[in-house]
């Protein structure tokens, strides 16, 4: 008779192990436990500026050279183009159109809370938004701009914005060039960043998320999202293989590997802020993915090796709305830009 | 009667777990690029990499010392659960390209976890007591790192 007694309490414990090991979390807290805010921060309020000039100065002539399409071959690209400033700063396109209506080969990213990156483009090959700006404007497929005499040769064709390089840039000789230009620009984008719900939810205040949030905090949380989605911009704060677990099927671009050529770092990719996410649509680096809610799924599966519900996906969709942020309306007001010279070169077709 | 239906249950039992044993999990351990690792890329001090190798290594590394028992059905099911799992969860043979601060973040969800028992899990702790954690060794884990933003 023990012998039974000990057959069907193994048989129970087998059970029991089984069902607790296999078995679905229940129904998340609305609650969130103070433990797991500790991988997060508040969006810094100010982000240093790099050395130059006055600070002004710099902000106002990167505000002109950022939406200044003759900055472009066919002067009809800005950097506003594709990274707009009242739509979130992106074009919301699978990749941009570019010179001679050519494409990107990757996503815009938002410029918003850019400058608090890591690094700078999906691969990182640019340390800071000044040297990023600098990238498109050469860019063959983006604003093909032949050299950076070229760009210099277009700002001293018009005295405003020679005289706008001089007052930001007092201590140099020569100061248009395409560096100084990078400058401004990198010094205008270090202040657009967009405070969100979550950063009052952060700073103390418990009504800045809907109930609904908190619990798409937590399954957020319990998918395990923040073991790469973490600290101030949820992300950008380290590089991760795309396929972690389950290999990617598009591997046509093989992402950090292009600039660093170890095989390492095939399909290594800079993990992307979460900050406005809702509205920066297409995602991933190739733009190939339409909704946010295929984003959560798809990212869930190649990466952490889960499988989520429709009901978990929507709850984390929905805490994810908290990290749209405030765009500064007024900051980014397009400025009247100087009027072109006989001496300013021609578009090109 | 009840001893029939017991000695069924077991036969049955018996002829799943034989069968089972021609489907096993996979139970591999991927490359380690030593560049790569956890102490290579963080440098944290010794008593966090002695903490870190000896309590967390089979389910969050690239080096596993799979257990006997995980070749047998369902031990083996499980076990294989709990590495892929903890291996996509937070993986020590693959630090690279985590800036300080995400160390320094994932340090953080580390010893609150260590901190409330969690981890390592409670049925992982009977079998391997190299994995019982000792008051220093949570100390040591949430100590560091601290000269981090």
């Amino acid at each position: 008779m023990q012998r039974t007694y000990i057959a069907i309490l193994s048989a129970a414990a087998l059970s029991m192990l089984i069902v607790t090991g296999c078995g679905k979390q229940s129904a998340s807290s609305q609650t969130i436990d103070a433990a797991r805010l500790r991988m997060f921060k508040p969006l810094p309020e100010v982000l240093p500026v790099k050395a130059g000039g006055p600070e002004a100065e710099r902000v106002a002539l990167g505000r002109m050279l950022y939406y200044d399409t003759r900055l472009s071959k066919s002067q009809t690209i800005s950097c506003n183009n594709c990274h707009k400033l009242d739509a979130y700063g992106v074009d919301n396109l699978p990749t941009s159109v570019g010179f001679k209506q050519q494409h990107g080969d990757r996503n815009s990213p938002t410029v918003y809370n850019a400058a608090a990156h890591f690094v700078q483009f999906w691969d990182g090959r640019a340390k800071d938004v000044e040297e990023q700006a600098k990238g498109p404007m050469m860019n063959p497929v983006e604003m093909a701009m032949a050299s950076d005499k070229q760009v210099a040769a277009v700002l001293k064709s018009m005295p405003e914005y020679v005289d706008a390089f001089k007052k930001s840039f007092p201590d140099q000789k020569d100061p248009v060039t395409l560096d100084n230009a990078g400058n401004a620009i990198g010094t205008f984008e270090r202040k657009l960043l967009t405070p969100a719900r979550w950063d009052k939810f952060l700073k103390g205040d418990a009504a800045a998320l809907t109930a609904q949030e908190k619990a798409g905090f937590n399954v957020f949380y319990e998918t395990g999202c923040e073991t790469c989605h973490a600290g101030a911009l949820l992300g950008a704060n380290l590089y991760q293989k795309l396929g972690n677990v389950k290999p990617y099927p598009d591997t046509t671009d093989p992402g950090r590997f292009k600039v660093t050529k170890e095989d390492g770092d095939t399909m290594i990719f800079k993990v992307p802020s979460l900050r406005n996410v809702a509205k920066t649509a297409p995602y991933f680096h190739n733009g190939k993915v339409a909704t946010l809610e295929d984003a959560i799924a798809q990212m869930a599966d190649y990466q952490l090796g889960k499988k989520l519900t429709t009901e978990e996906i929507a709850s984390i969709a929905t805490y994810l709305q908290s990290l749209t942020g405030e765009i500064p309306a007024e900051y980014i007001k397009p400025p009247a830009l100087p009027p072109s010279t006989p001496k300013t070169p021609k578009p090109e077709a | 009667m009840l001893r029939k239906l017991i000695s069924y249950f077991v036969l049955l039992a018996v002829v799943v777990i034989i069968v089972m044993q021609f489907f096993p999990p996979e139970r591999t351990n991927p490359p380690v690029n030593p560049a790569s690792t956890f102490v290579a890329v963080a440098q944290p001090p010794r008593e966090v990499a002695s903490v870190v190798g000896r309590a967390c290594r089979d389910c969050h590394t690239h080096e596993t010392v799979w257990p006997a028992y995980s070749r047998v059905w369902p031990a083996s099911w499980l076990v294989a659960k709990d590495v892929r799992e903890g291996r996509a969860k937070l993986n020590f043979s693959e630090w690279r390209g985590l800036t300080p601060e995400m160390t320094k973040l994932r340090m953080t969800e580390v010893c609150s976890e260590v901190t409330k028992g969690a981890m390592p899990p409670a049925y992982y702790r009977p079998m391997h007591p190299e994995a019982r954690l000792q008051i220093e060794d949570v100390r040591a884990l949430c100590a560091w790192p601290t000269d981090q933003p």
